[in-house]
């Protein structure tokens, strides 16, 4: 059964359209790599489904339950959350403390209560920035304050993430041992979309690959069958490439 | 205050670079002297560290005896100040009540209210208008709880349809929320007493002589801990999180509106005290001292003083601006004090933004050495 069903999702900034009647879906435990050239609409259709943009027209939905008009701390409450592809951490707290607002109760009468120091500290773990957890944002080297997000986002325990572009900015080496690392959280049972805007770091780690261009649903398949497919090759001739 | 949650350092330090350098050796050199005192003290402070320290903030010892200190020195006022330090710590404890209201939520969240004058005000002339409009007999228990809740729903009123807003719009709404009450009280002067304003309420006079300081510094006390106990929580951390990054919360699944909404609640409730006790303190409302918006930007400049974001700044900002105010200014005449007393708020913006006593805080922080 799948988790996430983007269905005939259409977004419209005035007269522009983003995203026109794209659907695709996410199954239990799979990583789906979403991936089209600069400006195609991929991190358009993040936005829509984290309810950050209202949506044109279509429907999501999570686990059967449509989320479509959600706001956003509703649907990371239904547990799906987004690693965004700004870092924004927030520079006045510690590393801990940036994972730790990630775990408070929505609530207003909640004095107490967010994930313990051994919580915080497994959660920093499984992304390998435990070493980190006292330092400030703006003390962390590159990889690791994306690392940060990663961790912020695992805070909320989600049953499935959305990365948008996690490898962005990372040499080979960063780009390996982070593919390793979500490659773990898969076998702990998360599902994942990846999106990029190449193929590079998505060959070995995704099962599917769905392509969108100009807004548009272009090819889906193995990765092994859309590096071959020629109407994805052209459409990146404009481009930088596969 | 833990590091935890005195997160407007981040910023500060930055900015006070240089400046922060020059005095560090200096607080270096004195930590010699300090921190054996430091350490003297540390066994009382760890006991309230392990009892009240969670709900409060932790703090060194020094930093408790600074507290302590002036708690104690605060309470006993009644019986070793004069008579205008007295009148003068009446004012201050309101405008307190009003300094560290206006930081719950405008120094927490960052949404800055310039209009704060109107929740005060409002309940102010609630009090005054039951009195002189429906019976003057009614009784405090009476007035007072109708006189706050009107402050909630004018709070309400402000902070439902504006939080939505980001940038200058939600400052702009609270500052034309203030000029729009203030012009309406002269067309509505049947009821409102127009530029004259409306007497008749009982004043603190009517008490007991020691007992008049404890009616405006009990309620301060209380507000002040409540205060404490919410910005050192959660709720706190996800008021300060709103102000530095909003959307951000929102990714956690917080709902950061709701949040808001929430902090103007906590501000409103104590503003519309304040302004009952202000009305009680002279017995008569007038726009010019309970609405004009000049009160609105006074608070603000209190909590900037002090240091916004902490509660006790903005109090400690309060009483340094009234007693500057009415006890060392006082024998100038109006405009020259006010003059004097926004040339010291500019250059405290200027050279010590952060506040004076955060300043001062983190001070002592450094001069008691390690903390354990």
């Amino acid at each position: 059964m799948s988790v996430l069903e983007v269905d005939g999702l259409t977004k419209k900034f005035g007269g522009l359209v983003a995203v026109d009647d794209f659907s695709f879906e996410v199954g239990e435990g799979e990583i789906v790599g979403l991936i089209g050239p600069n400006g195609s609409g991929k991190s358009t259709v993040f936005n829509c489904i984290m309810g950050i943009y209202g949506v044109t027209d279509g429907a999501i939905r999570f686990n059967g339950t449509d989320i479509t008009d959600d706001s956003t701390h509703e649907v990371v409450n239904k547990g799906l959350s987004r690693v965004s592809q700004e870092s924004n951490p927030i520079d006045s707290m510690s590393v801990a403390g940036n994972i730790k607002l990630f775990t408070l109760p929505n609530s207003i009468v909640s004095l107490r209560g967010g994930a313990s120091e051994e919580e915080i500290y497994d959660y920093a773990a499984r992304i390998d920035i435990e070493e980190h957890l006292h330092e400030m944002p703006d003390e962390l080297p590159h990889a690791d304050v994306r690392r940060l997000e990663i961790a912020k986002s695992l805070a909320t325990e989600p049953e499935m993430m959305l990365l948008d572009e996690p490898f962005a900015g990372m040499n080979q080496a960063e780009i390996t041992e982070l593919a390793d690392q979500i490659e773990r959280f898969r076998e702990q049972g998360m599902s994942m979309v990846v999106v990029d805007h190449n193929m590079g770091g998505l060959m070995d780690l995704v099962d599917r690959i769905v392509v969108l261009n100009n807004g548009d649903f272009l090819a889906e398949g193995t990765p092994e069958e859309i590096a071959e497919n020629e109407q994805v090759q052209e459409a990146y001739l404009a481009g930088e490439g596969l | 205050m833990s590091s935890e949650t005195d997160t407007g350092r981040g910023i500060g330090g930055r900015v006070s670079g240089a400046a922060g350098r020059v005095g560090g050796a200096a607080v270096d050199g004195l930590s010699t002297v300090t921190e054996p005192v430091d350490r003297a003290l540390r066994p009382i402070a760890t006991v309230y560290n392990r009892t009240l320290g969670g709900y409060f903030g932790e703090m060194n010892g020094l930093q408790f005896v600074l507290l302590v200190g002036a708690f104690l020195g605060l309470v006993t006022i009644p019986f070793w100040g004069n008579y205008t330090l007295v009148q003068a710590t009446w004012l201050a404890c309101i405008w307190g009540i009003f300094a560290m209201s206006w930081d719950i939520q405008s120094g927490y969240t960052g949404y800055i209210s310039f209009g704060h004058s109107v929740l005060s005000g409002g309940a102010a002339y609630t009090t005054a208008m039951l009195l002189n409009n429906v019976n003057a007999e009614l009784p405090m228990r009476i007035t007072i709880p109708i006189s706050v809740l009107i402050a909630l729903i004018i709070g309400l009123a402000i902070a439902l349809p504006s939080l939505r807003l980001s940038g200058p719009y939600f400052s702009l709404i609270t500052f034309v929320a203030v000029l729009i009450f203030y012009r309406l009280i002269r067309p509505l002067s049947e009821y409102t007493g127009g530029e004259t304003g409306l007497g008749g309420i009982e004043t603190v006079y009517s008490t007991d002589p020691v007992m008049r300081t404890y009616a405006f510094m009990i309620p301060m006390l209380l507000i002040a801990a409540a205060l404490l106990i919410v910005a050192r929580s959660n709720i706190g951390l996800i008021l300060v999180a709103i102000r530095e990054n909003e959307s951000a919360v929102e990714a956690a699944g917080i709902n950061a509106t709701k949040f808001k909404i929430w902090s103007f609640v906590l501000s409103s409730i104590p503003m519309g005290i304040g302004g009952v006790l202000l009305a009680h303190r002279f017995g008569t409302v007038t726009p010019g001292a309970f609405v004009v918006v000049d009160n609105s930007i006074e608070m603000i400049a209190m909590a900037v003083v002090g240091g916004m974001g902490s509660i006790l700044g903005p109090l400690g900002g309060a009483f340094l601006v009234i007693m500057l105010e009415d006890v060392v200014l006082s024998g100038f005449e109006s405009e020259i004090k006010w003059s004097i007393l926004w040339l010291i708020v500019l250059l405290i913006l200027v050279f010590a933004r952060d506040g004076l006593f955060r300043k001062l805080w983190h001070g002592l922080d450094r001069l008691g050495g390690d903390r354990r």
